[in-house]
């Protein structure tokens, strides 16, 4: 017979006891800083990677390089704000290439030019231009220099083909692929393509994270009631079933109030200032089905693994003997971050549907297809269905493990051994 | 009745018999021993009667009833090891345990605080656990077992990692539970400690009982009648001597052991004939002396063994 209000003492102790501890409140906080951290920081980093860069051209092409003079003071005016200055400077080939470069490349070294671009001798088909510096991985440099010269070089092949300059403007005029996402009912919207992908990616990884974290304290917890004894004490006056499940819900309710914190911080956030990430956030918070869904994924993930993990703390008496069947469990769900770009590709192609419906993947990528854009409704239900079967029948098991195990000390049980404790004595 | 009985009690690990058909009744109202060596089983009796294990045969009897789950709750327990949560308040703790065993919030609080002030921890009970010493968790532990006021409580060897103030302390409350009519049952292998309180005992040896019973009984049977005689210098006692079996030589006497074939008076005449004898007086042997013997008797390693 199950006591609720048995389990419900045991699960007010576990809540009360983890919240007072500063490992909670370290991760409480340190979760929404490292996410600033990580979106708007690198957006710092980069609007900082600005500076004045000598460039050496080196073309026997002196009409190239007036006209790439021309376009960079015309880019640079069109960009008035932008913090990143290119000066050019032209190298003239002499008679042996070969030593030439060689000591542009000494230069290069030296720091007397941040990159040096090798042209071609002629323009005629692709070309491909050399781009020799210490730092390949200067992404705005690249690519203003690459606007530069791709502008230049086209500006002079029509030029050559005697094009005037009218239709030279109107067939160099920019094309731009303005990504527009279709929802349901028929609206459009606008968005960065980077802003859905982070966003879904980002609440995968809170439920993945707090989905294991809380999974693996419920398993600490087991380990050290085992290990101090403390079961012995209690488990006389409290069956082993409730004081699972009894810690199970405490574990779960301090993962649901770090949860609330955090809601309200991104509330806080989104209306303070527009960040990219936490608007897209905002949105989920905003949208009842994936709210309602995000929870319903973390409770029954939450349940599936962390029952999982009381099984295996139940049945080992240390956390050393435990580390092996807790990396399979560990490995179990890494693999959803593997099937992860396959959804975000397609989340509708017959792999992403059959991944994202597996009851050990669904609370991470079934989730991530809700944020890209609603599955079909029988496609929900099937996953919730299949979720909740799944995860009745894990605890069943897992309860059965824990009831032997709890108690029993000594030699690592077998495989065989724990199947015989799932069974029932 | 005894409140608690134990029939035919067997308990295997692998190949090992921890305990082997092990049978004793615990009066009610008793302080009753279980005594042994270690690793004689004398925990894994405890733990079978908890129902932590399950004997593999035999009956243990709570009542008269066959324990279960249920009527274990009556129980209070304090197990060798220190069953506490390391992180929590110490008041707190004890008010967890007590709510766990089915006492109201407020009742909890209030037990809960009595006992601390009763052990001397009032100045503990914001605390953490793991800030307390082995004596002071041990206070903890025991109060622990008895916060929920068990008819029988169970104290699986109470007195380790205590000083002698401790001791004292667990001692009076052990007799003070006897006053209202507690049963206490508890093991230990410091055999002065149960002398002084048991009422009656269990001396088990590699499993099994070498004796259960009233402790008059235990006297009686193991304390064969021995005579302490000093001699004048210390003279040597000639052999033999009518009527004594054995003789032992302890501090500036002798120890005889009677064979029990001819009545005292007589032993005594027979010796005072045969040297000159400064003093002749009975001598009771103590709880350690008769349970050596009979450990020594049961392990089969000859019928006595020297006392250090």
């Amino acid at each position: 017979m199950f006591r609720w209000h048995k389990a419900l003492i045991v699960t007010r102790r576990e809540y009360v006891t983890r919240i007072r501890t500063k490992a909670f409140w370290i991760s409480t906080l340190a979760v929404p800083f490292l996410m600033v951290v990580f979106t708007v920081g690198p957006a710092l980093l980069m609007a900082r990677a600005g500076g004045e860069f000598h460039v050496g051209v080196l073309t026997a092409d002196g009409e190239l390089f007036a006209a790439a003079l021309r376009n960079l003071e015309k880019l640079q005016q069109q960009r008035e704000q932008d913090n990143l200055k290119l000066t050019l400077e032209r190298l003239v080939p002499q008679g042996n290439p070969s030593s030439q470069r060689e000591e542009l490349k000494q230069q290069v070294l030296a720091k007397r030019f941040a990159a040096v671009v090798v042209v071609p001798e002629t323009l005629e088909g692709e070309v491909r231009l050399e781009y020799l510096s210490t730092n390949v991985t200067a992404f705005r440099l690249m690519a203003t220099v690459d606007r530069l010269f791709d502008r230049t070089i086209r500006e002079l092949r029509l030029q050559r083909a005697g094009v005037g300059p009218e239709v030279q403007q109107k067939a160099l005029a920019p094309v731009e692929l303005v990504p527009l996402k279709v929802e349901k009912g028929g609206a459009e919207k606008k968005e960065a393509g980077a802003s859905t992908f982070f966003t879904a990616y980002l609440l995968m990884f809170i439920v993945w994270f707090t989905v294991m974290m809380y999974g693996m304290q419920v398993m600490r917890g087991v380990l050290e009631e085992k290990s101090s004894r403390i079961v012995e004490v209690i488990v006389a006056n409290l069956t082993p079933l409730e004081l699972m499940f009894g810690k199970i819900l405490g574990v779960g309710a301090v993962g649901l109030t770090q949860y609330a914190i955090w809601l309200v911080l991104a509330m806080h956030a989104a209306l303070a200032g527009p960040i990219q990430a936490l608007a897209g956030a905002a949105e989920v918070i905003a949208n009842p089905l994936l709210m309602g869904s995000f929870l319903a994924f973390y409770v029954l993930g939450y349940f599936l693994y962390g029952s999982l993990y009381a099984a295996i703390g139940a049945a080992f008496s240390s956390e050393e003997e435990a580390q092996q069947i807790q990396n399979v469990a560990g490995w179990i769900m890494a693999l959803p971050f593997v099937f992860m770009m396959v959804i975000m590709n397609d989340p509708d192609a017959p792999v992403a549907v059959a991944v994202s419906l597996v009851p050990f993947f669904a609370p991470m990528l079934f989730f991530l297809r809700m944020v890209l854009h609603t599955p079909p409704g029988w496609q929900i239900a099937l996953c919730f269905a299949l979720l909740l079967a799944t995860t009745y029948w894990v605890v069943r098991l897992a309860a059965a493990v824990y009831r032997v195990g709890i108690l029993s000390y000594g030699a690592r049980p077998t495989l065989r051994q724990l199947w015989a404790w799932a069974k029932g004595r | 009745m005894a409140h608690l009985e134990l029939r035919g009690v067997e308990k295997r690990f692998g190949a090992v018999r921890a305990v082997d058909g092990l049978a004793f009744a615990v009066p009610e109202g008793s302080i009753f021993g279980l005594l042994g060596p270690n690793g004689a089983g004398k925990t894994t009796t405890i733990r079978m009667i908890m129902r932590i294990v399950l004997p593999d045969a035999g009956e243990i009897l709570l009542d008269g009833k066959p324990i279960d789950d249920t009527t274990r709750e009556r129980i209070g327990y304090l197990p060798e090891e220190r069953g506490l949560y390391r992180k929590m308040k110490v008041l707190e703790h004890l008010v967890f345990l007590g709510e766990v065993r089915g006492l109201a919030r407020q009742e909890a609080e209030r037990r809960a605080a009595s006992w601390l002030s009763r052990l001397g921890l009032e100045g503990k009970a914001q605390a953490k656990v793991e800030t307390l010493s082995k004596g002071m968790q041990q206070k903890v532990q025991f109060a622990a077992a008895l916060i929920h006021d068990p008819p029988l409580v169970i104290l699986d060897e109470p007195f380790t990692g205590l000083d002698p103030i401790a001791t004292r302390q667990f001692k009076d409350e052990m007799l003070a539970l006897r006053a209202r009519g507690v049963t206490v049952l508890f093991s230990t292998h410091v055999l002065p400690q149960a002398e002084e309180l048991c009422d009656a005992f269990c001396l088990i040896n590699r499993g099994r009982a070498v004796f259960a019973g009233p402790a008059q009984e235990l006297a009686s049977r193991y304390g064969t009648p021995q005579l302490r005689v000093v001699t004048a210098n210390g003279a040597a006692l000639p052999a033999p001597l009518p009527g004594v079996a054995k003789v032992q030589q302890g501090q500036g006497a002798y120890l005889l052991e009677l064979s029990g074939e001819l009545p005292l008076p007589e032993v005594i005449r027979q010796l005072v004939q045969r040297v000159e004898v400064m003093a002749v007086e009975p001598h009771q042997p103590n709880l350690e002396e008769i349970f050596l013997r009979a450990v020594a008797e049961d392990s089969g390693e000859g019928r006595h063994v020297s006392l250090a």
